[in-house]
């Protein structure tokens, strides 16, 4: 196939292709083994990958501020959950912590953790649930076959099995029934502008000085979010379980 | 041992009518899905062409031959390593090849008006690209969400329709 | 004495109904996956609370009993228990058949049962599930080889090494399925290294029982004789099993209970809740463990064939609710997101998850069970693999 298209003119877009063909033709010879790659070849780029994570303050958000996160989110994605419903996707939610004796409320969003270690991607027997070089974890429809162990395996409760069909789905979001999908940290907006990215559910909430969600790499010492780390600290949630979640919490 | 004489007779007339059965679900299928002009004639699918759009993304015998394999191709470099400015996105394919029809008829892919399904009933190709991917591009969508709110046929998407009606009920809300 | 191994030969209307029977379910379960995957899983009880359902306790049971099943066939081979021979045939090909029906039900409950091609050629070698794959393929080649060497005269001096590697491999398979819960750290009702060995001496009970029920259905179709020293062999094995299963979970509820951040599932399974405390004391452990050991063991019932049949029949129901409990009750119980407090959402946080399987699951999993023994029926008719007669014993 290479060898074919070798004798046609060759635009830029079409060099791109002609460069991967190679890989691609690899990759349907040995399924599976090329697309590994990404996966791996993380650390060792001399330029540090970023890991994209979020800092989110809780003291800075209210019930109503929680609930702008989930409809800017489900605009975001299209994705649209019925009260009550069990089999509805959520990919981010709205908790309330109730303090056993005190009684003080708090109010808090809960999606997926992209956790350094994710569980997900340990039990998935595909590989369709893995980490990008960047931290991200997504799950990879095409490949998934709808086993839903990784929904077993993640401690958050934060991926949801497509139980109907759906139709007319968002470009940035293809979702289809007997997949799983969760939080993406709306990685359309990351691959579009790097560090400036903000998701969606950031977006909605944050206002003047302070961000309540902040988005950012957490490899980079200097980034506010790192910066913010260090003087402020925050709660890993189910810290005792060593996953090292890439979403942090304050105020907790 | 077993009575050949008997089963000799029993298989054949088995297979008969199992073959006769075979051939009539078979062109059955076929008359329900393309047009058919008689036994085993199919008519050659007549893909709608975008009216706004010069030329496509490739030659036309490139895409015909190879389109399977730039969208494969794309798929795995977007969602594996994010890179999203390649040419030949499956998004791209349905912005410009929107189901033919007016903005009132919502054509979804096993229809074969649809550009997709036309050619793929033809050579009897399965796909499964819209199990996931809407199978009209966004401003149709919208076209249609706007035209008429009443966008879902009997026993499709409920969940996006209602995506739309919140989606509708929200603008201006921040 | 040379054993003389046969096709069973019945036409008897018993026979062929009950392949009816099986056949008629078996096409019932695959047209329920149909329509679940058409519909999507929307219409089965599952949801993104209890992600794993009905089908898959029937899917557990037949995989972890296919490798109890092989149970005689090793005693014979790798234990050398000669009086055991002559069933190790069928102990292979219901090994074999049960496999099959738990992988089929599956593999039809996945989302996305069209990929199964996906799941072949795409390796994560970090996942149980797909160590799974591996162990359940490699299993049915390594009996089947194993069952040809036992039948070639001229190669059975093979079978015993051969029998001794699929024993090996049996217990790794059923240690893996285990594992598929053993490692789930973040749920408490799993998350025990226990559930491996446990799941071990589950395999021997529950397969056990499903071969001697088949064994005895099988010679009763055929009308051949079975000694009855035979099934008092089966029968104390039986028993020691049984009292395993009990220690077993003794020991898994202890070392929980030892823990103090477990006592609210403890309590839960134990206690109050409901459906699964039922399950779990009067199925599980009252019908699925003591009577049948009261049965099996007690002087009054100890000769009657009849009460081994039933003890066989009360095992395996207890199989059923001792899987229920474990998979559905362990995600009914909510993942402890942040203890200490008290925690609610609209997506069923902090909340016990609420199960109710539907006709569809049902199906399906009926129809795994039938299909595996639509399989052994058939086999035991094409193949010779049962003994003409099991006389009494020589020893
Ligand atoms: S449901 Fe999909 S992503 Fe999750 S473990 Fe199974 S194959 Fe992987």
């Amino acid at each position: 196939m290479a060898t074919e298209l070798d004798n046609i003119e060759i635009r830029p877009a079409r060099r791109r292709f002609v460069q991967g063909a190679a890989a691609l033709a690899t990759t349907l010879i040995a399924p599976g083994i090329l697309l590994y790659k990404t996966g791996q070849a993380s650390s060792n780029g001399a330029a540090k990958t970023p890991r994209w994570g979020l800092l989110i303050d809780t003291n800075a958000l209210s019930e109503a501020d929680v609930d702008a996160c989930v409809s800017a989110c489900q605009r975001e994605h299209g994705w649209h959950s019925e009260a009550g419903s069990a089999t509805d996707a959520q990919w981010i939610r709205k908790l309330r912590l109730s303090d056993e004796r005190s009684g003080q409320q708090q109010f808090l969003p809960m999606m997926c953790q992209h956790c350094a270690d994710p569980p997900c991607v340990d039990v998935c027997p595909t590989g369709a649930s893995f980490k990008r070089d960047d931290g991200i974890v997504l799950v990879n429809k095409h490949t998934c076959i709808g086993c839903r162990y990784c929904m077993m395996a993640c401690p958050y409760k934060a991926r949801s099995f497509i139980h109907e069909t759906l139709y007319d789905q968002l470009p940035v979001a293809p979702r289809g029934k007997g997949t799983v999908e969760s939080c993406t940290l709306c990685v359309h907006r990351i691959d579009r502008d790097g560090a400036n990215a903000v998701p969606a559910c950031a977006e909605a909430v944050n206002r003047g000085e302070h961000k309540a969600i902040l988005f950012g790499d957490l490899n980079d010492p200097q980034s506010e979010i790192s910066q913010r780390l260090k003087s402020h600290g925050a709660t890993r949630i189910r810290a005792d379980l060593g996953v090292d979640p890439g979403v942090r919490y304050q105020g907790l | 041992m077993i009575d050949c004489s008997k089963a000799l007779p029993f298989l054949l007339v088995s297979l008969l009518i199992s073959t006769l059965l075979g051939w009539l679900a078979f062109t059955q299928a076929v008359a329900g899905e393309v047009e058919s002009s008689g036994f085993g004639a199919v008519a050659i699918p007549q893909p709608h062409k975008p009216d706004n759009a010069s030329a496509c993304v490739e030659p036309l015998d490139i895409m015909r031959r190879e389109h399977m394999n730039l969208l494969l191709h794309q798929r795995d470099a977007t969602v594996l390593d994010g890179e999203r400015d390649g040419n030949y996105s499956l998004v791209g394919c349905m912005d410009c090849h929107n189901p033919a029809a007016s903005a009132e008829t919502v054509i979804r892919y096993p229809d074969p008006q649809h550009f997709c399904a036309g050619c793929h009933l033809y050579a009897s190709v399965k796909i499964d690209c819209f199990e996931c991917h809407a199978d009209r591009g966004l401003a149709k969508i919208e076209q249609g969400r706007l035209a008429d709110s009443n966008v879902a046929q009997p026993g499709s998407g409920l969940l996006s329709l209602q995506t739309f009606q919140m989606q509708l009920g929200d603008t201006g809300g921040d | 004495m040379r054993t003389i191994y046969s096709e069973i030969r019945t036409s008897s209307p018993q026979y062929w109904g009950l392949l009816a029977v099986f056949a008629v379910i078996t096409a019932l379960g695959i047209a329920a996956a149909h329509r679940m995957e058409v519909e999507g899983h929307h219409i089965s009880g599952m949801s993104n609370q209890v992600v794993w359902g009905l089908p898959h306790v029937f899917a557990i049971f037949l995989i972890v009993a296919a490798s109890g099943a092989l149970n005689l066939a090793s005693l014979a081979s790798v234990f050398n228990k000669a009086e055991y021979k002559p069933l190790a045939r069928f102990s292979a090909i219901l090994s074999i058949a049960l496999l099959i029906g738990g992988l089929a039900i599956l593999l039809l409950d996945l989302g996305r049962p069209d990929r199964l091609i996906v799941a072949i050629t795409h390796y994560n070698f970090k996942s149980i599930f797909a160590w799974n794959i591996l162990l359940y393929s490699g299993f049915i080649v390594i009996v089947l080889a194993y069952l040809w060497l036992m039948m070639e005269r001229r190669l059975e001096h093979w079978s015993r090494p051969v029998g001794m590697f699929a024993f090996a491999w049996r217990l790794i398979l059923t240690s893996g399925t285990g594992s598929i819960f053993g490692f789930l750290v973040a749920r408490e009702a799993y998350d025990s290294a226990l559930l491996a060995p446990m799941f071990i001496v589950m395999s021997f009970a529950f397969g056990l029982a499903m071969f001697i029920l088949l064994l005895l259905l099988s010679f009763r179709l055929d009308r051949r004789e079975l000694d009855a020293s035979h099934l008092q062999r089966l029968r104390k094995l039986l028993g020691l099993f049984c009292i395993g299963i009990l220690y077993f979970v003794l020991l898994f509820h202890l070392t929980k209970l030892y823990g103090s951040q477990n006592h609210a599932y403890e309590r839960f399974i134990l206690l109050d809740g409901g459906v699964y405390t039922w399950l779990f004391w009067l199925f599980q452990i009252g019908l699925g463990s003591l009577l049948p050991l009261l049965l099996l063991y007690s002087a009054r019932w100890q000769h009657s064939p009849r009460s081994l049949v039933l003890a066989c029949l009360l095992i395996i129901q207890g199989a059923f609710a001792q899987l229920y409990v474990i998979i559905i009750g362990g995600q009914a119980f909510p993942l402890n997101l942040f203890p200490g407090y008290r925690v609610d959402s609209s997506f069923f946080d902090g909340v016990i998850n609420t199960y109710s399987p539907s006709l569809w699951e049902l199906l399906l999993g009926c129809g795994g069970l039938t299909s595996a023994l639509l399989i052994a029926l058939l086999v035991v008719r094409v193949l010779p693999i049962l003994p003409q007669n099991l006389p009494g014993a020589q020893n």
